[in-house]
């Protein structure tokens, strides 16, 4: 694997690249659960009319598939494209090695896909003029489909953060079925099934045409397979025990942000799982439009806090231990150090002629490579304000032992002068752009930062830290 | 590049290719539909009320549209999974290089899916006719801007000179000169694919083509085939000068390969679909009736020309990208496990697809309106 691929890098301006894709991910996440967990909840409900345990149920699920079909067969499938045109955007060369690896994973997945369009559509059109038995049939290819198409990218995504076996084996089992996949199964599932019963309850009171007396009946039934979110603080805990340790380090404390993310999703479940278990399941409360919209929204609140800490915990990788969230290989930064990270860069500046001197212009690309996929140069998470406070000295110190200034990023992966040029970079930013500015090339500078590069080593900040006897200068 | 298309390639290489190309083949069938229907709709609606209330196919288009839109984005993937192999850097490139150009076309696709089923909706009928021609014609453009999308783009991964400045500039445009008319090449071809689709469809729910029974669905004196047969003969005539004009502005190595012993079998393979097409068509309007052998005869001739533009499309790209890389990476690909895991769950979901199919249409009750089978 090469050391670095080179991209026309997006700049998204002041906005960070992850936001973009938690952002997208956190809709597309929501209405493909909503997807998997209706059509479980339809195959219930029929089958529960067919046990003539439920009169209603007929009508309300075809009023729901409705719903079903135009939401998550619009929406649902092309925000699925657009995650994937996305990650492209933020990171070609994750979606490259993903797609590599698992095409055939994917081309199955594709499989189900299909089929779940063609039941589910058929469903919607000739549903109402089906027997009882060809509609259980029908809703349970829909909704099996639905669930394996959850399956397998369930198994591409956790081995981003816990590839196990693969990285020594390369093997594509090993990596699918990896310690991360049957938890973080299990718990997409039962989040599935929760946003599926409060979508329900929602639409109970929304579809007209139900007396009260039917509505209460049928948010009883709905709203049943809500009692599965008591088992969600086990599986949790047992999909956070499978990650890694740094990773784990990073939402209880480590990072404010992530620990902010945890918290959101674990509070608004825990407020969603109690109203569920007390309110809904053992009082019998009816539960009105307000309360089932502002439920479901709360699970939404959920999805986004998860969704930001699965995309945040992976730092500073995109594929543990494999490459960099700057899409710099793991194995490749000790062969940067040497050729440099902008060598090969066909690229140039978008702006180039602003800068006063080609070091800065060095000091822009380095920057774009390196760091632009978590920072920017003034907006969100800016390196400018991060290092306001730093003297020369410390910036060169800190950058060049990158992984341990915070073992969320990675080493850095250049030569000395790539590091001196971000270096100026930074200072000219900070002192307001101005038209000229002194190129610093001082032989003892850089044979400092060499120095210290080299001491960083070439390992992640928590390999490092690990192996660390304690003494690290700031 | 000296054995016929997709011989004389490593066979990763082959491989891949001959997937790429009959998945794309997939989403063109039902792309095809889409495009050319939209347009078919929102010249319809132009057309003025009385008009799409005695075209049946308007009434077709309105109700299956949606569906359509839903298999074409369905059927995209996986030449979209493919390409990603074939070509990941180029198409990534590219991808990159357009920014939020590109991204445009999810949002676009969402609303024009939104308009289709809003056009069957009961709220549009209580609306004045401006609404429907507006509704109608957004959702067009709406597609007719993917379409267009992708050809920018397409011709965008093939010009890896002009990445470098293209990003300098912060364009999000890449204009070039066969881009109109290779747009246009897949925009006519559409109106052949909706004209053979429109007619299965039609004989298998029941809808007369022609003669007394079709005569309520006469519009300005063409009975329904004959509409038809005009859609397709005018859309093949149209794409064969459109191609005519896209010839002069390809690179030389590209027309090399289009007719050389690579390509030169499927272009055959293309002319020849042309002509049948045109010849049944002909035969089917001056007698008014399409009669099973000749439909599938203009099938079979339809299914020539599409497989052989993709595999020219195809032809075009291998002459300007440098195989001796990237064959290497699909090697690389090919080596990966899972192929076996994939044929078996293809396999089952496609037995499971026939099978819902086959169910619904044998246990559905009481009939569509104006169908046979109720299937
Ligand atoms: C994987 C994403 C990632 C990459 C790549 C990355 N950083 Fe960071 N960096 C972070 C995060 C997250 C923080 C923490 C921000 C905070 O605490 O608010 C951070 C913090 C910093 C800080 C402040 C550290 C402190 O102790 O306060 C500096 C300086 C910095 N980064 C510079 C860089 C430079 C220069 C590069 C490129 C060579 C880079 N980073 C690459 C994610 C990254
Ligand atoms: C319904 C709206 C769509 C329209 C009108 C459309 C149209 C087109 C056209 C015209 C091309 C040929 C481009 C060329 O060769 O110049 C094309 C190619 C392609 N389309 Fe679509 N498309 C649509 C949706 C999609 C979607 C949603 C996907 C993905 C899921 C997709 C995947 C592809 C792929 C992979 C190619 C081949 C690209 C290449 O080889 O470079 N399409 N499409």
């Amino acid at each position: 694997m090469t050391p670095l691929e080179h991209y026309p890098v997006v700049d998204l301006g002041p906005i960070m690249k992850g936001m973009a894709i938690g952002g997208l991910g956190i809709f597309h996440v929501f209405l493909a659960q909503f997807a998997i967990g209706g059509g479980m909840l339809l195959c219930y409900l029929q089958w529960l009319h067919m046990r003539g345990r439920c009169r209603l149920a007929r009508r309300f699920i075809d009023d729901y598939f409705k719903v079903l079909v135009l939401v998550s067969f619009v929406l649902g499938a092309v925000t699925g494209v657009a995650m994937w045109f996305t990650s492209i955007q933020v990171s070609p060369r994750t979606i490259g090695v993903m797609v590599r690896e698992f095409h055939w994973v994917w081309a199955t997945e594709w499989s189900f896909f299909c089929l779940e369009v063609v039941a589910g559509y058929l469903f919607f059109r000739f549903g109402p003029r089906l027997p009882d038995a060809s509609r259980l049939q029908l809703l349970g290819l829909y909704s099996f489909a639905s669930w394996m198409s959850l399956f397998w990218i369930n198994g591409i995504l956790s081995w981003q953060l816990t590839p196990g076996g693969w990285i020594e084996s390369r093997d594509v089992w090993q990596g699918f079925f990896n310690p991360g996949f049957l938890p973080s199964l299990l718990f997409r599932t039962i989040c599935s099934a929760a946003i599926a019963s409060l979508a329900a309850c929602v639409l109970i009171n929304l579809v007209p045409g139900f007396t009260r007396r039917e509505r209460e009946s049928l948010v009883a039934i709905c709203g049943r397979p809500l009692v599965l979110m008591l088992a969600m603080p086990l599986v949790g805990a047992w999909y956070f025990g499978s990650m890694p340790a740094d990773s784990r380090g990073w939402v209880t404390g480590g990072s404010v942000p992530m620990t902010m993310f945890l918290t959101m999703a674990v509070g608004a479940s825990a407020l969603i799982g109690l109203y569920a278990i007390f309110g809904i399941l053992r009082k019998q409360l009816y539960v009105n439009a307000a309360t089932a919209g502002l439920l479901l929204s709360l699970a939404f609140v959920a999805t986004a806090g998860g969704e930001f800490v699965r995309e945040g915990v992976r730092k500073p990788f995109t594929i543990r231990e494999y490459l960099y969230s700057n899409s710099v290989a793991r194995d490749g930064i000790a062969e940067l150090r040497q050729r440099g990270v902008t060598a090969d860069d066909p690229y140039p500046l978008r702006d180039e002629a602003a800068y006063p001197s080609e070091q800065l212009v060095l000091g822009g690309k380095v920057f774009r490579a390196q760091c632009s996929v978590c920072h920017t140069l003034g907006g969100v998470n800016s390196v400018i304000e991060l290092t306001g406070s730093w003297s020369l000295e410390q910036k060169r110190l800190n950058i060049a032992q990158l992984q341990q200034t915070k073992p969320f990023m990675p080493p850095f992966a250049g030569t000395p002068e790539e590091l001196e040029a971000l270096v100026q970079l930074i200072g000219w930013i900070d002192a307001g752009r101005p038209d000229a500015w002194e190129e610093s090339s001082d032989p003892a500078v850089l044979a400092e930062i060499r120095r210290w590069i080299d001491e960083a080593g070439t390992r992640p900040g928590h390999a490092s830290l690990a192996a660390a006897t304690g003494d690290r200068r700031r | 590049m000296n054995a016929v298309f997709p011989t004389g390639f490593p066979p990763a290489t082959a491989f891949y290719l001959v997937l790429l190309v009959a998945t794309l083949l997939l989403h063109m069938v039902f792309m095809h539909y889409v495009l050319a229907g939209s347009a078919y709709l929102a010249v319809g609606r132009l057309m003025g009320r009385q008009w799409c209330r005695r075209c049946g196919w308007q009434r077709l288009l309105v109700d299956w549209l949606p569906f359509a839109t839903g298999l074409a984005i369905t059927a995209g993937v996986a030449p979209l999974l493919f390409v990603q192999i074939l070509y990941q850097r180029e198409f990534y490139s590219a991808n990159l290089l357009l920014s939020h150009r590109w991204m445009a076309i999810l949002p676009v696709l969402i609303v024009a899916f939104y308009l289709l089923y809003l056009q069957k909706s009961a709220w549009i009928g209580r609306r004045g006719w401006g609404w429907q021609i507006a509704v109608a014609a957004t959702a067009f453009a709406g597609f007719a801007f993917i379409a267009w999308s992708w050809t920018e783009n397409h011709l965008l991964s093939l010009d890896e000179a002009a990445w470098p400045t293209l990003y300098a500039s912060g364009d999000l445009r890449y204009a070039t000169a066969g881009l109109v008319a290779r747009l246009a090449v897949w925009f006519l071809a559409a109106f052949p694919t909706l004209a053979i689709e429109l007619a299965w469809q039609g004989r298998l729910l029941g809808i007369p083509l022609s003669g007394p029974a079709a005569a309520g669905e006469t519009v300005a004196g063409l009975s329904p085939l004959r509409r038809l047969a005009m859609t397709a003969l005018a859309g093949l005539v149209g794409m064969a000068a459109a191609a005519a004009v896209y010839w002069p502005t390809l690179p030389a190595e590209s027309r090399e390969a289009i007719a050389g012993p690579l390509g030169r079998p499927w272009l055959v393979a293309a002319a020849a679909g042309v002509a049948v097409q045109v010849i049944c068509w002909l035969i089917a309007a001056s007698r008014d009736r399409l009669p099973s052998g000749l439909a599938t005869l203009a099938t079979a001739g339809w299914l020539a020309t599409l497989a052989g533009l993709v595999v020219l499309r195809e032809a075009i790209r291998l002459a300007t990208v440098d195989l001796d890389t990237l064959a290497e990476l699909h090697a690389e690909a090919a080596g990966i496990g899972g192929l076996p895991v994939f044929l078996i769950f293809a396999g089952l979901n496609a037995a499971a697809i026939v099978w819902c199919i086959r169910m619904v249409a044998r246990r559905a009750v009481t009939p569509e309106p104006g169908s046979r089978s109720g299937s």
